[in-house]
């Protein structure tokens, strides 16, 4: 669906993309992992056709550049943080892109209800919160089923619960068979959407890995930070430890490294011992050291 | 979820994709209605109105005391206002467009949307064409209002004409406010740059070709023809032209002007002011469609 | 001439009414009194004994176009009712719709039209001419033939005439002539006086001509409650007098003209001074231009309205010889901008006209194309708040009247509020449309479909 040859992308003379050549195929997901500044929104953009740029990228068939209404047509897009006329109601907002993609619309609500927001469609956009805004902009993007979704960073900005709450949301479309081009810098989105990684570093490719052998190259899947009333936080970690997990104690939990396909596996060990889980997170390594180190703080 | 939406839409075959004029049409409505909503429109709509009024009631009073009415007088009067408030009004509001939804963030997502960049533009001009017109209306309308009720004998043709040439202008003066807008970064630089114009445009170039005349004895048909340089010489000359029918009370250059191109004089003026609506958009087209939104 | 008029007539192979009116004349005892009924006479008509002509049903005498059609020669000739059309152009023959050469005539209710000179009294005193209306031929300016003439011919009464399209109404040497309830348009000189004394004009209206009135080389004129409105030819004199004496302008209202009052050599040699009070200034171009020798008038109570230059001094100069105030009574000036803190109706600050542009119109009148740009309002604004820029007073008022006098000669005969309250209505109605729509937001809130 998405074919990119040779991009290379120069902000005043600096490359931020070099050489890259990707190509996504229909029903795949690609995450595109780095860190910032690695190049993961501007190689978004270009597909979408904001930026000028050299090689060819092709949606659908069509260049970009020279087609690029065509191709965005297929494309559904969820930006960082939805930027937008502050002043407008929800409902005039889909109304707004529904037309601009030609898609007719039966009942604005439906649309809402699907992104869990009915009922805010006289809302103005200014009185949502992130997350809100967030899934509204998914919404938008889902109008009128795009065989394609474009996602730039799309929980960056979202809370801890906002952002489980999105990833939820999108782990359930991923399954519609629909291809998927996202950017994160966040292990949980990538181990629930992703089928394949392209990993950027300094604007280039550097490896193209299967979803499942990153998470492997990672170390682990993803850490669990589960929050445990302090009397019991000791009797947790011996709990888990005695079950073959890694765990680290910090301020107010537990942090438990787990294979990405046993995420689940811990609140069993902690139920079995009857030991209650206020709360949880799932976060990303780099994260989870982070937290590790407030304790010692 | 998928479900859900897939009741709500209909296939995708059934769809069309809408056309060009649908995409500006709808952007237009919204920038109009965001315009229209917006704190500058109030103000200007309200100053130009109360403006309008005070020159309007003024000169009824001072002609109505003496017993005779406007004769084009309080058309001339309101043609002075509209000189000064119609061009900052349009500039500020063309420059503020783009700029200011760049800066927002606002312009990456609205262009990541199957829609044409020159859509964009036609439609944020048009959106905001239209509510000047609004206001431009607004504020003449009631002055004629005042002036009926006040018995004031004023060619109701007169300011009609005034008002629909008021609308040429900041149609001129709102395409040089998009192109500031498109090629400043910052919302604050375009509208600095469109108030500064305005200040050229209503002092600066005036008091300088003045200036150049005394001292370079500038030849009569020079002077004409660099004062049709400038919108908004343009568009009073025209106003005088087509609501006293004579541009004679411009002394030497008016009458000049007339015995040179005579009926031709409109369609000069229209010209001139047209340039100025085409040109100015059009290079804004170019130079959006070529830089980044981000 | 009356043979030859049969001639033309038979030429023409007109069927003769029941006798041409040249026939009938030839008829007709002095003093009798001659009907004509309705229809086309194409013949030429003298009156050579005193007689009443009447036309009833309005006839119509064509002069096919060239020369003269009706020759007054007799006196007390009373000629009335009929439509005279179409003479000849020829300038040095004076072609001419009816020419009377001798005194009391009555010339009245008749429609002149298609004519090159209107009506045209030579030497012929104590005569009425009284509610014609003469339309001159489409012809240029220079082309074209007096609409009125008199000529040696005293103590005439014009009345209610409406003239339109000719070259002047002009009086020579004709002296203590009556002009009231005229209407000139569209002519070179509405009216014009040479020579002519004793001579008094009011409630006329005197509208679209290339000069409203000028007055030259006469005296003891009075100009009373006359319009003169929108006279913009070349020189665009809503009232011009040229070496004039004795002469009394009140109550007139002077409007949209290029120059309200041009003074040239005027007065020219008696001591009484030129008058002018009540009269109404308004929307010209120059409110009163004077010529920089003038002196020895005196305005008051005038109201200056909005004239882009109330007073100008052609060639630079100052007004000393002319005063602004009588009896401690000044103008309404519309730009005057003291005040009047002890209540007597007068400003507090004698009014003086200091206008920088101004000044530098008289300097370099190029730039009047400057006029009414705001750049103009910023170099009033400078000279008035920066002292050493600000231009010599031309003339001072020093009795200012804050409120205008009332005109006494309305501006405009008819109100047309209708129009200006539609006009209101439409943009109104076209803004709030627009403002309605664009409030609702019809088009996002409209269901795509």
């Amino acid at each position: 669906m998405i074919r990119i040859r040779r991009l290379t992308k120069r902000f005043a003379r600096q490359p931020a993309l070099l050489d890259v050549d990707l190509e996504i195929g229909a029903g795949d997901a690609l995450a595109l992992w780095g860190p910032n500044g690695a190049g993961k929104s501007t190689l978004i953009r270009c597909v979408l056709g904001l930026l000028a740029f050299e090689g060819e990228i092709t949606v659908g068939g069509h260049d970009v550049r020279r087609d690029g209404k065509a191709a965005r047509r297929l494309v559904g897009y969820v930006p960082q943080e939805l930027g937008f006329y502050d002043d407008l109601r929800v409902a005039e907002a889909v109304r707004l892109f529904a037309r601009l993609k030609g898609v007719p619309i039966r009942g604005v609500g439906a649309v809402l209800d699907g992104v869990r927001l009915g009922g805010q469609e006289r809302k103005r956009i200014r009185e949502l919160s992130g997350g809100m805004k967030q899934r509204l902009a998914l919404a938008i993007a889902l109008l009128g089923e795009p065989p394609i979704l474009v996602l730039d960073e799309v929980t960056a900005s979202l809370d801890a619960c906002g952002r489980r709450e999105f990833t939820d949301l999108l782990g359930g479309l991923a399954t519609g068979g629909r291809t998927l081009l996202f950017a994160s810098h966040r292990v949980e989105e990538i181990s629930a959407l992703a089928r394949r990684v392209a990993e950027l570093e300094a604007g280039r490719v550097t490896a193209i890995v299967d979803g499942g052998d990153f998470m492997q190259r990672l170390g682990v899947g993803s850490v669990l930070h589960l929050t445990v009333a302090s009397p019991q936080r000791a009797s947790a970690f011996e709990a888990l430890r005695t079950n073959g997990f890694a765990p680290r104690m910090n301020g107010v939990g537990v942090l438990v490294p787990v294979p990405s396909s046993q995420k689940a596996a811990p609140f069993r060990v902690l139920a079995d011992a009857r030991i209650a889980v206020e709360d949880f997170e799932l976060v990303s390594t780099e994260r989870a050291s982070a937290l590790a180190e407030e304790m010692h703080r | 979820m998928t479900a859900a939406l897939t009741v709500t839409s209909d296939d995708r075959a059934g769809s069309r994709p809408p056309s060009a004029l649908s995409n500006v049409v709808a952007l237009g409505m919204r920038q109009l209605r965001d315009a229209v909503r917006s704190r500058w429109f109030a103000l200007y709509t309200l100053a130009f109105t109360a403006l309008g009024l005070a020159v309007s009631y003024v000169s009824a009073h001072a002609a109505g005391g003496a017993g005779v009415s406007g004769f084009g007088r309080t058309t001339a009067g309101l043609l002075n206002l509209v000189l000064l408030i119609v061009p900052l009004m349009a500039l500020t509001a063309g420059a503020g467009s783009i700029a200011s939804d760049r800066e927002r963030g606002m312009l990456p997502y609205l262009l990541a949307q199957p829609i044409a960049r020159w859509e964009l533009l036609l439609g944020t001009y048009l959106g905001l064409a239209l509510a000047l017109f609004a206001s431009v209306t607004l504020g003449l309308g009631a002055c004629a209002a005042v002036l009926a009720a006040m018995g004031e004998r004023t060619d109701p043709g007169s300011i009609v004409w005034l008002a629909v040439l008021s609308c040429i202008l900041a149609l001129g003066m709102l395409s040089v406010g998009m192109l500031v807008s498109v090629v400043t970064r910052r919302a604050s630089v375009a509208t600095g740059t469109a108030v500064f114009l305005w200040l050229a445009l209503v002092f600066g170039t005036d008091l300088g070709l003045m200036a150049g005349t005394i001292a370079f004895k500038l030849r009569i048909q020079t002077l004409f023809g660099l004062c049709l340089a400038n919108p908004l010489q343009v568009f009073k000359m025209w106003s005088l032209h087509v609501i006293d029918a004579s541009i004679d009370v411009l002394g030497p250059a008016g009458t000049y002007a007339l015995d040179t191109w005579g009926s031709a004089l409109s369609w000069i003026f229209a010209g001139a002011l047209a340039a100025w609506v085409v040109v100015p958009l059009g290079l804004a087209t170019a130079i959006f469609a070529r830089r980044s939104p981000v | 001439m009356t043979t030859l008029a049969l001639i033309a007539c038979l030429a023409l192979g007109v069927a003769a009414e029941p006798g041409s009116i040249a026939d009938r004349i030839a008829g007709a005892a002095p003093g009798d009194v001659i009907e004509v009924g309705p229809g086309v006479y194409r013949e030429r008509i003298r009156i050579d004994k005193p007689l009443r002509l009447v036309g009833v049903g309005r006839p119509v005498i064509d002069g096919g176009g060239s020369g003269d059609i009706v020759e007054i020669t007799a006196p007390n000739v009373e000629f009335r009712g009929f439509e005279v059309r179409n003479t000849g152009i020829d300038l040095d023959k004076e072609n001419c719709a009816i020419r009377v050469l001798a005194p009391f005539a009555v010339i009245e209710d008749n429609v002149v039209s298609d004519v090159l000179f209107g009506i045209d009294l030579k030497g012929a005193p104590d005569s009425v001419v009284r509610g014609n209306r003469i339309g001159g031929k489409d012809l240029d300016v220079a082309r074209r033939g007096d609409g009125l003439r008199l000529w040696r011919s005293d103590r005439v009464r014009i009345e209610n005439n409406e003239i339109h399209d000719g070259r002047d109404a002009i009086l020579w040497y004709s002296n203590g002539v009556e002009v009231r309830g005229n209407v000139a348009h569209r002519c070179r000189y509405g009216f014009h006086l040479m020579y002519s004394d004793n001579v008094v004009l009011e409630d006329n209206e005197v509208a679209e001509n290339s000069v409203g009135v000028y007055f030259m080389y006469s005296h003891t004129l009075e100009l009373r409650r006359n319009r003169l409105v929108r006279n913009r030819g070349p020189s665009g004199y809503g009232l011009g007098l040229k070496e004039t004496d004795r002469f009394t302008i009140e109550d007139n209202v002077i409007v949209g003209n290029r120059v309200g009052v041009y003074v040239d050599g005027s007065p020219f040699t008696s001591k009484k001074p030129g008058e002018f009070t009540r009269n109404t200034f308004a929307y010209n171009d120059v409110g009163v231009t004077f010529l920089p020798a003038v002196r020895g008038n005196v305005l008051w109570e005038n109201n200056f309205v909005d004239n882009f230059e109330q007073v100008c001094v052609l060639g630079r100069g100052e007004l000393t010889g002319n005063e602004f105030a009588r009896d401690d009574r000044g103008n309404y000036w519309s730009d005057y901008v003291g005040y009047d803190e002890d209540r007597d109706g007068l400003g507090d600050w004698e009014h003086c006209s200091e206008r920088l542009f101004e000044s530098m119109l008289d300097r370099e009148p190029k730039l009047r194309v400057f006029l009414l740009s705001p750049a103009e309002s910023a170099i009033e604004f400078v000279a008035r708040a920066v002292p050493a820029v600000r231009p010599e007073p031309k003339f001072s008022d020093p009795a200012p009247l804050m409120q205008p006098i009332a005109a006494k000669a309305s501006a405009e005969r008819d109100a047309r509020r209708g129009p200006l309250a539609a006009a209101a209505t439409a943009l109104l109605a076209v803004g709030g449309l627009a403002f309605v729509v664009a409030r609702s937001g019809l088009g996002l809130a409209r269901e795509t479909t």
